[in-house]
């Protein structure tokens, strides 16, 4: 009763000296052009994709005769499809291709990402619903809730609500809710539209998940927000003036928006290396070879490459055996590179205990699905579709153009071959998964919820009066 | 009375008392060791941070070449043999054979090298490709961002100089200077001062100065000195000249900043307002304003689809495929007649297949290349569109600015693309004669191989665009200085 | 030495000062009496160029203030109400500096410390932070300051408010005694009794006009300045 009357109070207060309008206005509009770029944007890409995905499968289908090899050398595309939540946070995908090249013996890397086409300022940051709310959020969690305690002391006012005997912590609690209210007041409107946008934005069969996917994702920017609105408040508590309260505040936002995440990206960089590529590439091609190698010589008798103990006759069975050895090494090593980058990731979100930007960017990402775990499960998908194809063509190979003798290329495999193998089918993960694999940062911000509530906790009963 | 002639009081020794007070008052304040420390261990981790990545990016590419080198030198040597028949070439790995050599065999790596004023500004060096392998393929085969980083990573950023000093020094020049005269007359002093034959904007002079050479000094000094030292980026020359230019830049930089908080001191509000407006004008023009721009710059003048490229490229393909099948359907010869593979009076029998991928993949480059030239346009459109309205955030002018004498903006890396496929020209010249003719290639041949040469970006370009940079950021302060020149006229005092 | 001519300032329909005229000789000790917002204040500011007249002229040595605002400042020291000094620094180090703005030159230490000894600061005070001063210890201080001028003219804004009748008296005796070597004071004022001992003239403003004047020591000792003053004010 008595928190809700501290709350009611301070929330018309709020509201009246004009702050949470001009101030809650700028980021709303902010977040409103984010939303329609990223909407436009999404809906761009998606139809992009769809046809090109269907377009290069009938190119694949309508193939004429020729030799399965070269089949596969062309090859399909691999396109990502966009991901439901991609018009609010855009994650990794503008750093990543989203197009894979699926041909013959070589696992191959995204290409074409869009930020070799981007200007140069792009590292000032892309705009987004997510960036607004990791940066420009806290700073209007400070703007609106800066002098909450520290005004009142300055005024006299605190010394009067105390003297009543209205205990420190509902004192804290009222305000808690009137500042999480004024930008309750703010964002949930911003997110009932991105919530109808998403809904239209998703297709028939994903439109659940892409709003269960949008509920965990707002419910993690609710901790977020809730996180800067108890430290806002303890430090005004804790300090003498306003002025105190929000300098401080200032430098910590700038610490922590601004700063952390690129020092802690450098440092899980350094704690952590990646090779690079001409280290990743000397290792994994002398690891192939050597498979390579071993395969042959037991099938064979010999390493040399395609000399005399290989007629045209084995060339089916060698490119096979070359496959299927190569498999595991790629696994390996792509595996260990991707491992790397993900303990790297995990460094950033672990540390997310004191710098919360740095959890929630990860969650946002996750739950938006733009991350790199979504990254890798399509990738996983590519490359086990071109081990599919690969495998069918070399299957026909062996059993057609192998018998032909001292002849080889000049097998055609029919067109019926092309349609043994299937479209490719990719359907990003539900957002379970992604709850799943982004359970850490999401604990992260939780226990960074509590850590902030025990400190405003600690600040208000410990404030002084005057 | 009589009027005596009134003689403006000479302010040159008064601005030195001015000077003199400011710091001792700072360092009898902690703020100033604070905010200076501050500044210093930014400053310095920053350059660490950028000397550290641009030696290992010098690293890398030396063992890219190097990995080159060793590979030429080593098919030189099995070249001598095959010709002295002391070794028998395999099929797709044959020194003899312009195909191969022309190929991933025999490719050759284009390098960017890092500018000596690298480290100070590591800008897109991540994003953007600085090497690729040329072979006779159609450069939209390999001239693709090849190095492998984690996608956070590029996500993030870096914390470089131009970091520090694009978001940071705006920042502390507030810390020292947004209650540059409301602080004064808060307490009082202001009076004081004004009592005396002083003009007011002495004292601004004063206080100016000694807060600029507090900031300046790391944000100038230190990194001129280290890069001196480090990377021999000479006083004489080019390299030198990118040292005072970005010198100069950051002083504008400072200048625009300074100018505001002028200004703003100017309208005589309460310290408490003065930072609140810095803090907001901060946000608008460093966090707000460039990704603004950034948008509205990528929404006039979009990338073309590179899905739609990905689509062409693969149709191309498949009807220079197509043209091609019968070659592509013959078989090898070299089962068991391995003197197939030896050149024989300066001629080499080039496998059908290998000769159907050469000539599919010359058909493609030339199909291809509209394409290709649509996306350069555009990309030569998006930064004159940018390099237009870029002036309306100070805080991208600087950065563009600093990218650019770093070497790690957007125009040099063109530079780099137009030089590798000038060098992919060369390199089809070379050998795409040769493969017509099946020519088979001899030792003296090798050195005649086109290696890449890259010719550095003029130094008259390198300065206009820093002059132009300069230019940019001096007119804003400018008109701050002016409109605080205005404002300050009708200054209450009392 | 500081002479205004019909001076009027007005804030928008609000009128401060209305055509005020003064004309204030070396050795005139000039105290101007007023209630609060009477304009006592606002024609000091005028005399320094802290705010522009309306109408009329206001010079100093007889130079116009507001076409030379910063020459005319050699000529005159202004000591205010509440001096404040820059707490982080000792009292020798703020008469260095303010001093060396007065006079463009900076004075030698031995100097400073007989200015400080002058005041009645002696020298372990004058090493100490300004932090720890008194109110009368800053007052002495900007005194310094204003002496190592040598300024033909003074102003004095409520000087004696604050102070001690011990600290008051030795004020006065450092005001004649700058009247007798040919300064030309102009001092506001709310202590009629200080007035009454100190002044060679006096002032009585009442909403922005001057009421009533009383010229020379004897006039001034004849009346009985508390009847008339209160009786301008309840008029």
């Amino acid at each position: 009763m008595l928190t809700s009357w501290i709350a009611r109070r301070e929330f018309l207060e709020r509201l009246r000296d004009g702050r949470l309008y001009w101030a809650g206005g700028l980021v709303a509009v902010l977040l409103l052009t984010a939303l329609a770029v990223g909407w436009a944007h999404q809906r761009a890409a998606q139809a992009e994709q769809r046809t090109a995905q269907a377009m290069d499968y009938r190119d694949w289908l309508r193939q004429d005769r020729r030799h399965p090899h070269d089949a596969a050398h062309q090859g399909m595309h691999a396109f990502k499809p966009e991901a439901a939540l991609s018009m609010l946070d855009a994650g990794i995908n503008p750093f990543i291709g989203s197009t894979v090249w699926l041909q013959a013996h070589r696992q191959s890397e995204v290409k074409f990402n869009a930020a070799q086409d981007a200007t140069g300022l792009q590292r000032f940051g892309n705009l987004s619903v997510g960036w607004i709310l990791q940066v420009l959020g806290p700073l209007l969690v400070i703007v609106l809730g800066f002098n909450a305690f520290a005004g009142e002391r300055e005024q006299g006012i605190l010394r009067q609500t105390l003297s009543l005997g209205v205990p420190p912590l509902r004192l804290l609690g009222g305000k808690a809710f009137a500042l999480a209210g004024s930008l309750a007041a703010l964002l949930v409107p911003a997110a009932l539209i991105a919530a109808v946008a998403v809904a239209v934005g998703a297709g028939e069969v994903e439109r659940l998940d892409a709003l269960l996917r949008l509920g965990a994702w707002s419910l993690g920017y609710a901790v977020y927000l809730g996180i800067f609105v108890f430290v806002v408040l303890g430090v005004s508590a804790l300090s003498s003036t306003s002025r105190m309260a929000i300098t401080l505040l200032l430098a910590l936002w700038i610490a922590q928006a601004v700063m952390a995440p690129r020092v802690l990206s450098e440092l899980s960089r350094a704690w952590f290396p990646s090779p690079t590529r001409l280290e990743f590439n000397q290792a994994l091609g002398a690891e192939l070879k050597t498979v390579s190698n071993e395969v042959w010589q037991k099938n064979f008798g010999s390493t040399e490459r395609w000399g005399r103990d290989v007629p045209l006759s084995k060339w089916g069975i060698a490119l096979r055996l070359d496959d299927q050895a190569s498999y595991p090494v790629y696994d390996r090593h792509y595996g260990r590179l991707w491992d790397t980058w993900e303990r790297q990731q995990a460094v950033q979100e672990w540390s997310g205990l004191l710098l919360p930007i740095l959890a929630v960017r990860s969650f946002s990402m996750g739950m938006a699905g733009t991350d790199f775990a979504h990254h890798r499960s399509f990738t996983t998908a590519a490359e086990l579709h071109r081990r599919h194809i690969q495998d069918l063509m070399s299957e026909d190979l062996v059993a057609h153009a192998d018998p032909l003798g001292d002849r080889h290329f000049a097998y055609q495999a029919a067109p019926d071959l092309w349609a043994t193998v299937p479209p490719f089918d990719y359907h990003l993960p539900h957002s379970g998964w992604a709850l799943r694999h982004q359970l850490r940062s999401f604990a992260v911000l939780c226990a960074g919820l509590l850590l902030a509530a025990a400190f405003a906790a600690f600040a208000a009963s410990r404030q002084r009066a005057l | 009375m009589t009027m005596t002639i009134s003689i403006d009081p000479p302010q040159g020794r008064r601005l030195l008392s001015v000077m003199r007070q400011e710091w001792r008052l700072m360092l009898a304040e902690r703020t100033l060791w604070a905010v200076g420390a501050l500044f210093l261990l930014l400053v310095a981790y920053a350059l660490g941070n950028g000397l550290l990545q641009t030696a290992s990016r010098d690293r890398a590419q030396a063992a890219v070449a190097q990995a080159d080198r060793d590979a030429r030198a080593a098919q030189r040597v099995l070249l001598d043999n095959i010709l002295a028949g002391t070794a028998q070439p395999t099929p797709f790995e044959n020194p003899a054979d312009p195909s191969r050599m022309a190929s991933g065999y025999g490719g050759h790596h284009a390098i960017l090298p890092t500018a000596p004023l690298g480290p100070v500004a590591l800008g897109q060096s991540d994003l953007f490709p600085s090497q690729f392998k040329v072979t006779g393929q159609s450069r939209v085969v390999f001239m693709n961002p090849s190095d492998i980083e984690s996608p956070w990573h590029l996500l993030s950023g870096h914390f470089d100089l131009a970091f520090v000093i694009v978001y940071l020094l705006p920042l502390l020049i507030f810390a020292l200077g947004y209650n540059l005269l409301s602080a004064e007359r808060e307490n009082g002093t202001l009076r004081l001062l004004l009592s005396q034959p002083l003009r007011l904007r002495t004292l601004l002079a004063g206080k100016l100065t000694v807060r600029a050479a507090v900031l300046l000094a790391p944000a100038v000094l230190l990194p001129v000195a280290v890069l001196l030292v480090a990377r021999q980026a000479g006083l004489a020359g080019s390299p030198g000249a990118a040292l005072w230019w970005w010198a100069l830049l950051v002083g504008a930089y400072a200048l625009f900043w300074f100018a505001l908080v002028v200004a703003v001191n100017a309208f005589g509000a309460s310290s408490a307002t003065n930072a609140m407006v810095l803090v907001i004008a901060w946000v608008l023009l460093v966090l707000v304003a460039p990704v603004l721009l950034n948008l509205a710059v990528t929404q006039a003048s979009p990338a073309p689809s590179r899905t739609e490229l990905a689509t062409r490229q693969r149709i191309v393909t498949a009807e220079a495929m197509k043209r091609h099948a019968d070659l592509m359907s013959t078989d090898y010869q070299h089962v068991g007649r391995g003197a197939i593979l030896v050149p024989r009076d300066g001629k080499i029998e080039i496998a059908g297949r290998l000769l159907g991928n050469y000539l599919i993949e010359k058909e493609v480059d030339e199909a291809i290349k509209p394409e290709l030239d649509r996306f350069d346009a555009q990309q030569a459109g998006q930064q004159a569109l940018l390099a237009r309205f870029s002036a309306v955030s100070p805080a991208a002018v600087a950065y563009e600015g600093m990218t650019a004498l770093a070497g790690t903006g957007t125009r040099r890396q063109a530079r780099f693309e137009a030089q590798t496929v000038a060098y992919h020209e060369a390199w089809k010249r070379f050998f795409f004669p040769r493969i017509d003719a099946r020519d088979a290639l001899a030792p003296a041949d090798f050195d005649r191989i086109p290696v890449f040469a890259w010719q550095e970006e003029p130094a008259s370009l390198v300065r206009g665009q820093a002059a132009l940079a300069v230019l940019q950021l001096l007119v804003p302060s400018l008109l701050l200085f002016g409109l605080a020149a205005w404002r300050l006229r009708r200054f209450s005092v009392a | 030495m500081l002479r205004a001519n019909g001076l009027t300032k007005q804030y928008g329909a609000h009128t401060a000062l209305d055509r005020l005229d003064l004309d204030i000789r070396a050795g005139d000790i000039y105290c101007l009496l007023g209630a609060n917002g009477a304009g006592k204040t606002t024609t000091i500011n005028l005399f320094l160029n802290f705010v522009e007249p309306s109408a009329g002229t206001v010079e100093i040595n007889g130079i116009d203030v507001v076409r030379h605002p910063v020459a005319t400042k050699q000529h005159v020291a202004y000591i205010p109400e509440q001096v404040t000094l820059y707490g982080p620094l000792s009292g020798l180090e703020n008469l260095r500096f303010f001093a060396g703005l007065a006079l463009g030159r900076e004075l030698p230490r031995e100097r400073l410390l007989e200015l400080m000894t002058q005041v009645g600061l002696d020298h372990a005070a004058a090493d100490k932070r300004v932090s720890a001063y008194s109110k009368g210890m800053r007052q002495k201080v900007w005194i310094a300051v204003a002496l190592a001028k040598q300024a033909k003219a003074l102003l004095l804004d409520e000087p004696t408010s604050g102070l001690d009748p011990q600290a008051a008296s030795e004020f006065s005796g450092l005001l004649r005694r700058a009247a007798d070597s040919g300064v030309a004071v102009l001092t506001t004022t709310h202590d009629l009794f200080h007035a009454q001992q100190t002044a060679t003239r006096v002032g009585i403003m009442k909403r922005g006009r001057l009421v009533e004047s009383l010229d020379g020591e004897a006039q001034i000792a004849r009346t009985d300045l508390q009847s008339l003053y209160l009786q301008h004010m309840r008029a």
